[in-house]
């Protein structure tokens, strides 16, 4: 073990690092589920500052989470959102249109609420 | 059994292999003793369907099989739910979590096996050794194996003896009319399977004679493999066997489909070590040698080839088409055509679907009945290949279609690597008309099929070796 400096603070780090990271960049590396596509986004994203944006985005993410969770459209894990909203249009199940306006407009979350988490 | 011997000729051969495509003339003979016209094989149109069954363009994104059983039920639900109506008119329908004590409804759903000899991953971390034995019979089943009815909402055990566990398998979507007892299961009082797929008409025009040649289970490479048996094969299909007459049959073979099982490699150098490059080779052998073999058929005729169990092809099913690479001398042949398995196609019109064997192998293992013709048609009553897949059977994850349901009835449906060789036609209740085939394995029967286009009447065609006292 190397001699040990005289600032133990810095030997043991008192702060946790925070996940700073904005949910625009997508990380390539957290690869924590086998077998994973590349882009992959965080399923709890923290994002700090503007408060308007932020309602907005939750807004739709709580819709958007009715939808991964509702079982008439099957399992959501392993699909793109959007792929499952539209094999659920190809059964025949009328998915509530809205949730594909939601998912082509780009501004959410297009992996569902598990993914990478399982 | 029928034997054929080699018999050398003097004659040089007036045999004109005539490939749609491909003309290549070849008259060596002087006019004299034998008519001048050479045999011109004869040409049949041929379509291929196995686009359903290709990988390529899947992407795989850390889904589990959840996806291909929900798709599963979907499409089998919607399609039941279109004929209960004509089934059972005066019951409701209802999920399995609207069941109601006594009241006597309609549920559909997918069907699981619960079995308490199929080897369970979890056996291996129970704390107490279970009565399951290491060494894995051919069969599971055992008396008290029980089905369970599932569908999105929940799942109920079945009873009654109306449906007997050992005729079903898990990954079967089904209807069944009957109403819960008050134990919390379903007593089944009739059983609905969505029946034979809609068939177009055979064609019934009269034609001429055409055969197709199915084999399967050459193994070649393996010790049980005879390539004398084979080479007879090749050499009667290419009609370099025989006289005028047995030469004129020859000619009216128009395609030969391998179903899977073309090579073995063996077995010591698949156990996962690093091969010096001596064994590189020797391993490399089997495929070498079918790729001369293959290149003899090819240079006479068209031939399918598919991968089977012990193929250097995908474990998993739908297996995907040997590679070209495998086959330079081969595949240098427009006539050569490499397979998925399953394998669909059409020749003139006649719509044939096969397999290697693996779902009627694997069907075997966990349900019963009184022949593997009665598996394969159980298969196409319950309009999917392989319903053990992915329970027990290797498959891929498909998220959003099942490739192996059946939308359209073939005229031809066969199982390749059987232990023998056995035919039925079946009908079903439009008036489809199926002939079920079970190829058998050519290494150790010597047996390979002849199946004619025309009336698709189906006979052995057996090669041997020995001469038999």
């Amino acid at each position: 073990m190397a001699s040990v400096s005289g600032n133990m603070k810095g030997f043991y780090r008192q702060r946790k690092t925070t996940a700073t990271k904005k949910s625009s960049k997508k990380s390539p590396t957290h690869a924590t589920s086998l077998g994973s596509n590349a882009a992959q986004t965080p399923a709890l994203v923290s994002h700090g500052g503007k408060p308007d944006l932020e309602d907005e985005y939750k807004e739709s993410e709580v819709a958007l989470r009715q939808f991964d969770l509702n079982a008439v459209y099957g399992p959501c894990l392993g699909m793109t959102r959007l792929a499952r909203w539209e094999r659920a249009q190809r059964l025949g199940l009328n998915p509530p249109p809205e949730i594909e306006t939601l998912l082509k407009s780009g501004k959410v979350q297009t992996q569902p609420l598990w993914d990478g988490r399982i | 059994m029928l034997m054929l011997v080699l018999v050398l000729d003097s004659k040089s051969f007036t045999y004109v292999p005539n490939l749609f495509g491909r003309i290549s003339k070849e008259t060596n003979r002087s006019e004299g003793s034998v008519p001048a016209m050479g045999m011109e094989r004869v040409q049949c149109g041929y379509a291929s369907l196995d686009e359903t069954f290709e990988i390529g363009k899947e992407m795989y994104q850390g889904q589990q099989y959840s996806q291909i059983y929900f798709a599963r039920l979907h499409l089998m639900r919607t399609f039941l739910y279109s004929l209960v109506p004509h089934w059972k008119p005066n019951f409701p329908v209802c999920t399995v979590l609207q069941l109601e004590e006594g009241k006597e409804c309609v549920i559909v759903g997918t069907l699981y096996k619960h079995m308490k000899l199929k080897p369970c991953i979890l056996d291996e971390y129970s704390k107490q050794r279970s009565v399951v034995p290491l060494v894995k019979p051919h069969n599971f089943m055992h008396p008290d194996d029980h089905l369970v009815l599932e569908d999105e909402s929940g799942r109920v055990k079945l009873g009654g003896s109306i449906i007997l566990p050992s005729e079903y398998v898990t990954g079967i979507v089904v209807a069944l009319l009957g109403k819960e007892s008050g134990a919390g299961d379903f007593l089944v009082l009739d059983v609905l399977d969505a029946g034979l797929p809609p068939q177009i008409q055979f064609p019934l025009k009269s034609r001429q004679d055409k055969y197709v040649v199915l084999v399967s289970g050459l193994s070649v490479g393996s010790s049980s493999s005879n390539p004398l048996q084979f080479q007879l094969l090749i050499d009667h299909i290419t009609g370099h066997l025989g006289d005028e007459k047995e030469q004129s049959i020859a000619s009216q073979i128009v395609r030969v489909v391998f179903a899977g099982n073309l090579v073995e490699i063996p077995r010591r150098f698949l156990n996962g070590q690093n091969l010096a490059s001596k064994d590189l080779s020797r391993m490399a052998e089997p495929v070498k040698e079918l790729d001369i073999l293959l290149s003899q058929i090819a240079a006479g005729l068209p031939l399918d080839i598919m991968p089977g169990p012990s193929d250097p092809a995908n474990f998993s099913l739908p297996q995907q088409s040997l590679h070209r690479c495998l086959f330079p001398g081969s595949s240098a042949y427009n006539t050569f055509r490499s397979c998925t398995n399953p394998h669909c196609f059409e020749l003139d019109s006649v719509r044939f679907l096969g397999t290697s064997g693996q779902n009627v192998d694997d069907l075997e293992k966990y349900s019963e009945a009184k022949d593997k013709l009665e598996f394969l048609e159980r298969t196409l009553r319950w309009r999917h290949l392989a319903p053990t897949a992915p329970n027990t059977l290797g498959c891929y994850p498909y998220t959003d279609r099942d490739p192996f349901f059946i939308e359209r009835c073939p005229h031809v449906y066969f199982a390749g690597n059987q232990d023998k060789f056995e035919t039925r036609v079946i009908k079903g209740s439009e008036g489809q008309l199926v002939r079920l085939i079970c190829v058998p394995k050519f290494s150790e029967t010597g047996v390979a099929v002849m199946l004619n286009l025309r009336d698709l009447e189906c006979h052995a065609l057996s090669f041997g070796t020995q001469f038999s006292s």
